[in-house]
């Protein structure tokens, strides 16, 4: 079963540069000349790496999250770290530095994640509900500030803001997938770093302590890396949604092994789920893409129901 | 020397003794803060009123506690869904020089490694537990009724290998079972309303009159056994 998955994820992604609007031969791809070496090389091939790296980065930040706070409900954007991007990206199209968008959605989330952590360092709480929930506060009050933005803003700002928080795996060259390398590369040697004292955490906090973990200060770290990682990525793709919460889901139940060994396989099947949903994305509207957001939840909600449904 | 002076909270008040002898068995009611103090003592909850050998716990790291104190919930709480029995136990191997294997047979467990955590019966992850315990092999151990869901024959099991002197360093046994408590024969500490009523020796404690004062007359000393008069 394993080697089924395996096999048919490489084939997906080995054939999606491949689908398209234009489809691209291997002939092509090698003639320097035609226009198929340039389609495959300037977008389809950073678009499908910057698919895989996505998605790695959102499955595992899910993983993270769903074990430091306890709780199966936890994406990679419930501390705020997404809709700060939003709101940042949301100003800068308001204000016309629409050409920094990059730049401003990661300074949205670096913001959000420098606010939380300065807020709960006061807190004297051991646990992470007290950051859970100013998380949960701060992303309320950016949704209002959204909507004052909303409502100053013309029609095009305001589709242009819409059409950030659908998310866009839309690439040029390899700039961005440069930066999601480095995302990538933070996410995994942290959870490669921490993996021990990830297992000991998902046994219990108190067991964790017992046993010579610092349960506060290795979950904010774990926390504020990750959201790194996720900010990122935010930046870049903008928020997309779903697959921080069933990826980890439906690896522990395929696996049935405890999630600290999980880690290498949520970064693949994440990245394999992404490029898989990009190529339905990019071949199934008749002249533009559906954006990425809208297909990651089309396909994975309803697989997700029938996985919980299936659980015994 | 394990010493705690003076702790007061929402339920414990004004609590000081210390563990000077090797072991001790803490009584009391439900709900008098007998966990509530286990958690104190091991750390669990932060205070400055608790020395190891003379230091403060407080200024002790996380790290260096491992070797000093551990403490064995009544209950096997495990978030994930996946951990076996041995991956815990290897998880709370730290000092103990015996193998998994060794220790899950002395207790009869062995039948359960390759279980699931999260499918124990509540006896067995008792049983796992106190593995734990005997693997972790902290100075201080604080058992927090460690018996409650035993059969009649792995609770004398359980009790020979809790009376072996080898079996763990310092023992601090939470419990209801007076039976148990009477015949490990450990010095006593009883709390009542939060606060420490009673605190001496085990012949001190289980003599006939001095139950019927802490146990209003429930409590009958027959042969060599105390047993509860229901």
């Amino acid at each position: 079963m394993k080697y089924f998955f395996v096999l048919t994820s490489f084939l997906i992604v080995c054939f999606a540069p491949f689908y398209g609007q234009i489809d691209l031969t291997i002939e092509g791809i090698l003639d320097a000349n035609s226009m198929h070496y340039q389609v495959f090389w300037d977008l389809r091939f950073p678009r499908i790496l910057l698919a895989f790296l996505t998605g790695g980065i959102l499955g595992l930040a899910g993983l993270v999250f769903q074990t430091v706070f306890r709780n199966p409900m936890s994406t990679p954007f419930t501390l705020g770290v997404a809709s700060g991007a939003t709101l940042f990206t949301a100003i800068a199209i308001v204000f016309g530095v629409a050409s920094f968008v990059s730049f401003f959605a990661f300074l949205g989330s670096l913001i959000t994640i420098l606010i939380l952590f300065a807020i709960t360092s006061k807190l004297q709480d051991i646990h992470t509900t007290s950051l859970l929930l100013v998380g949960i506060a701060l992303s309320f009050f950016y949704s209002a500030c959204l909507m004052v933005l909303f409502f100053i803003s013309d029609l095009s700002q305001s589709y242009e803001i819409v059409r950030f928080t659908m998310g866009s795996l839309d690439t040029v060259g390899f700039n961005d997938v440069y930066f999601m390398a480095v995302a990538s590369f933070t996410i995994i040697l942290i959870t490669q770093l921490y993996k021990q004292k990830i297992k000991l955490l998902l046994v219990s906090y108190e067991f964790a302590q017992l046993k010579g973990v610092d349960v506060k200060k290795t979950n904010y770290i774990l926390l504020f890396v990750v959201s790194i990682s996720v900010g990122i990525c935010v930046s870049i793709t903008g928020p997309i949604g779903f697959i921080g919460l069933i990826v980890p889901h439906i690896m522990k139940t395929l696996y049935k092994q405890s999630s600290e060994k999980l880690i290498y396989p949520i970064f693949f099947y994440g990245g394999v789920f992404l490029v898989f949903c990009d190529l339905i994305a990019r071949n199934i509207g008749s002249n533009s893409d559906i954006p990425i957001g809208v297909v990651t939840s089309f396909l994975g909600a309803p697989f997700f129901i029938y996985l919980i449904l299936s659980k015994k | 020397m394990l010493k705690i002076d003076n702790f007061s909270n929402y339920i414990l008040k004004d609590i000081s003794f210390n563990v000077q002898k090797k072991n001790l068995i803490i009584l009391g009611s439900n709900g008098a803060g007998k966990t509530t103090l286990a958690k104190v003592l091991s750390g669990l909850i932060e205070t400055s009123n608790i020395h190891i050998s003379d230091i403060l716990l407080s200024n002790i790291s996380y790290e260096e506690r491992v070797s000093l104190i551990n403490y064995i919930p009544p209950k096997l709480e495990i978030f994930d869904e996946y951990i076996k029995v041995e991956e815990f136990l290897s998880l709370s191997k730290i000092y103990d020089k015996h193998h998994i294997k060794e220790v899950l047979h002395k207790l009869q467990i062995e039948h359960l490694t390759t279980k699931n955590c999260k499918r124990l019966s509540s006896g067995e992850s008792q049983l796992v537990l106190i593995a734990s315990a005997i693997l972790h092999n902290a100075k201080y151990t604080i058992l927090d009724e460690p018996t409650s869901n035993l059969d009649p024959q792995k609770l004398k099991n359980v009790f020979e290998l809790l009376s072996l002197k080898e079996i763990m360093q310092h023992k601090i046994i939470i419990t209801h079972n007076l039976n148990l408590a009477y015949r490990l024969g450990f010095d006593v500490v009883f709390i009542k309303d939060g606060k420490v009523h009673f605190n001496g020796t085990s012949n001190e404690f289980f003599t006939q009159e001095n139950l019927d004062m802490v146990y209003d007359n429930t409590v009958k000393k027959i042969e060599n056994n105390i047993v509860v008069d229901i």
